[in-house]
C-alpha cells in the first residue's frame, strides 16, 4: 500500500479497535440466561443482583440459571415480568454482575450500533448495523403497547433476545427482542426499558390503568381548541362508559370528549393507553374533557387493569 | 474525539484501497465440473489454500487476478476442516499478507472477499461476530472458528477473511445452510500448511 493509503487506513484501524473495545466493555454486563427448554438467551445486568431480559425467553419461574461473563453460574428467581413490553427482571441469589452503562444520548437513525448476545459459553457474540428506524407507539402481539421502539439492520442471531443494543462506546441503547413482533427483532429503547425494569423491581409487574370507557377519535375544531387552550386537532369521544367503572364513578358520561389526562394531551387511543401506565394507577388524576362545547376537568381515581 | 469533516470519504477510500491490495492474492478455483470457489496465494512457490469441497473431484484450475489460468496440483486435503492446498508451477505470484489470528477480537471490522454466486472478486464487510469452535470428525475432534456477520454466499468458499490492515485472518468456509459465516483461523491454516510443506520437503529429499 502507498504511504497515503496506509495513513488513511489508520482511521479504519482505530474504528475497528474502538468497536472491539465497545464489544468488550458491553460484554461485561451481558449475561447468559438459561430459563427455557430451547437454547439459552441473553440478559443485561441492570444492577449487581438484577438481570433484565426478554420475557418470552423466561419459560419457568424458578430453576433459572445465569452465567456471568467470567463463566460463573448463579441461580436466579423471577423478580417481575411484563409480557406487554416483553421484559422480565431476574434476581440473582448472590450479586456479582457488572452493572451496564446506559447511553447518555438517545439513539439516532443512521448511527452505528452493535447487537450483543451471550447464548452459549463460547464468549460474547456481536453483529454490526445501523439504527434503521425509531418508531412507535406499536401494539405488540402479546397485547401490550410499546411507546417507542428501535429497529436495526444488525443480524439478530439465535439467543440474542434479552441482550443489549449498544453504541460504539459500548453504552446501552436498548434491549433486543424477537418476541414483540413476529419474524423480526425490535429494540426497546433504554429509557423505556429502564423505567419498566424499575417498576418491575418495585412492584413485580407493570401497573396498567383501567378507566372503563370505549372511545373513538374525533376532530377538535379551532374554536374548541381556543376554548380548551390546547392545540391538539383531535380528542377521544366516549361512546360507552361501563357501570361501576372509575370513569362512571368520577362522572364521565357518554358524549364527553377526553382531551388530556394528568395534563398531557390525549389525541388518539394509543396515547390514552400510554397515559394510563405507571404512577397514575390508583391515584386521583385530573382528566380534561370537552362537554357541550365547554372545557371541564374531572378527577378520576384510575383503577388497575387485572 | 475530533472527527475530520471528510472521515467518511477517507474511510471509503481506505476500504477501497484495502480491497485492491487483497484482491491481488485472490484466485478463482474451478474443478472442471461445477461451480467455482475462491483461493488465497498463501506462500511463495505457488502454494494456494482453498476449501476442500471446492476441489471435491480432486482436480483444480486456478485463475489469478491478472486473469491467467493454470492447472493446479492438489497436494494436500483436510476434509474435516474443509481445507485443501494447491500448487501451481508459477514463480512470483503475489503472496497474501497472513495475519496472526490468535489476537482477533469480537467487534473488529472484517472484509470477506470471494466470488459469491459467481460474481468475481466481490467484497462484503462486517465484524467478527463470535469466536468459538465446532466439532469435526476425525482425530482433530474440534476446530477453532471465526464467525462473522459479513454476508457470505456459495463462491465465497476458500476466500479470505481479512482485517483492516489487509491481513488474512481466516479462510471462509461451510457457508451452506446457515446465516452465520464461518472462517477457519489463519493460525489453523498455517499449521496445516506447515505440516504439509514439511512432508513435501521430505518427499523431495
Amino acid at each position: 500500500m502507498t504511504a497515503t493509503q496506509s495513513s488513511n487506513n489508520h482511521i479504519l484501524t482505530e474504528i475497528s479497535n474502538a468497536m472491539a473495545d465497545a464489544v468488550e466493555k458491553a460484554s461485561a454486563a451481558t449475561v447468559l440466561v438459561d430459563a427455557r427448554r430451547r437454547f439459552p438467551a441473553s440478559g443485561i445486568a441492570y444492577s449487581a443482583d438484577l438481570i433484565l431480559t426478554a420475557d418470552h425467553v423466561v419459560e419457568r419461574d424458578d430453576d433459572i440459571n445465569i452465567v456471568l461473563p467470567d463463566g460463573s453460574e448463579i441461580s436466579a428467581s423471577l423478580a417481575g415480568r411484563d409480557s406487554g413490553s416483553d421484559l422480565a427482571l431476574l434476581r440473582l441469589q448472590q450479586s456479582g454482575a457488572a452493572q451496564a452503562e446506559v447511553a447518555s444520548q438517545q439513539a439516532r437513525i443512521g448511527q452505528l450500533v452493535l447487537s450483543l448476545g451471550r447464548p452459549n459459553t463460547n464468549g460474547i457474540q456481536a453483529s454490526l448495523g445501523v439504527v434503521s428506524a425509531i418508531a412507535g407507539p406499536v401494539r405488540s402481539w402479546r397485547g401490550g403497547l410499546l411507546e417507542q421502539y428501535l429497529r436495526t439492520d444488525a443480524i439478530p442471531y439465535p439467543g440474542f433476545s434479552g441482550g443489549p443494543l449498544v453504541n460504539t462506546s459500548g453504552q446501552i441503547l436498548g434491549v433486543n427482542t424477537s418476541g414483540l413482533a413476529r419474524g423480526t427483532s425490535l429494540t426497546i429503547p433504554v429509557p423505556l426499558a429502564w423505567q419498566i425494569a424499575d417498576t418491575l423491581a418495585k412492584h413485580g409487574h407493570v401497573r396498567r390503568g383501567y378507566l372503563g370507557v370505549r372511545s373513538q377519535p374525533v376532530t377538535i375544531s379551532p374554536g374548541q381548541q381556543k376554548e380548551l387552550h390546547r392545540e391538539q386537532t383531535s380528542g377521544l369521544l366516549l361512546v360507552s362508559v361501563e357501570d361501576g367503572s372509575p370513569a362512571e364513578t368520577s362522572g364521565l358520561i357518554v358524549g364527553d370528549i377526553i382531551v388530556a389526562i394528568a395534563g398531557q394531551a390525549v389525541a388518539d387511543p394509543d396515547e390514552l393507553l400510554t397515559s394510563l401506565v405507571g404512577k397514575v394507577v390508583g391515584s386521583p388524576t385530573p382528566i380534561e374533557v370537552l362537554r357541550g362545547g365547554k372545557g371541564l376537568t374531572l378527577t378520576v381515581t384510575i383503577g388497575e387493569r387485572p | 474525539m475530533v472527527v475530520p469533516l471528510d472521515t467518511t470519504t477517507i474511510l471509503a477510500q481506505s476500504l477501497s484501497s484495502l480491497t485492491q491490495w487483497v484482491k491481488r492474492s485472490l484466485v478463482v478455483v474451478r474443478n472442471g465440473w461445477q461451480g467455482a470457489g475462491a483461493g488465497v496465494i498463501w506462500r511463495p512457490g505457488g502454494i494456494i489454500v482453498t476449501n476442500n469441497h471446492v476441489i471435491a473431484g480432486g482436480k483444480a484450475w486456478v485463475t489469478t487476478a491478472d486473469e491467467q489460468e493454470y492447472r493446479a496440483k492438489v497436494i494436500a486435503q483436510a476434509p474435516e476442516i474443509d481445507l485443501a492446498i494447491l500448487k501451481v508451477e508459477v514463480e512470483n505470484l503475489p503472496v497474501a499478507m497472513i495475519a496472526d489470528s490468535h489476537g482477533v477480537k469480537v467487534g473488529q471490522i472484517v472484509l470477506a472477499i470471494g466470488h459469491p454466486w459467481g460474481q468475481p472478486a466481490a467484497v462484503t464487510a462486517g465484524i467478527i461476530s463470535g469466536l468459538g469452535s465446532v466439532s469435526t470428525p476425525g482425530p482433530r475432534g474440534s476446530v477453532e472458528v471465526i464467525r462473522t456477520d459479513a454476508q457470505l454466499a456459495p463462491g465465497n468458499s476458500g476466500g479470505p477473511l481479512v482485517n483492516v490492515s489487509g491481513g488474512v485472518i481466516g479462510i471462509n468456509t461451510m457457508v451452506v445452510g446457515s446465516d452465520l459465516g464461518v472462517a477457519i483461523p489463519s493460525h489453523v491454516v498455517n499449521n496445516f500448511v506447515n505440516e504439509v510443506i514439511g512432508n513435501l520437503v521430505e518427499v523431495l529429499v
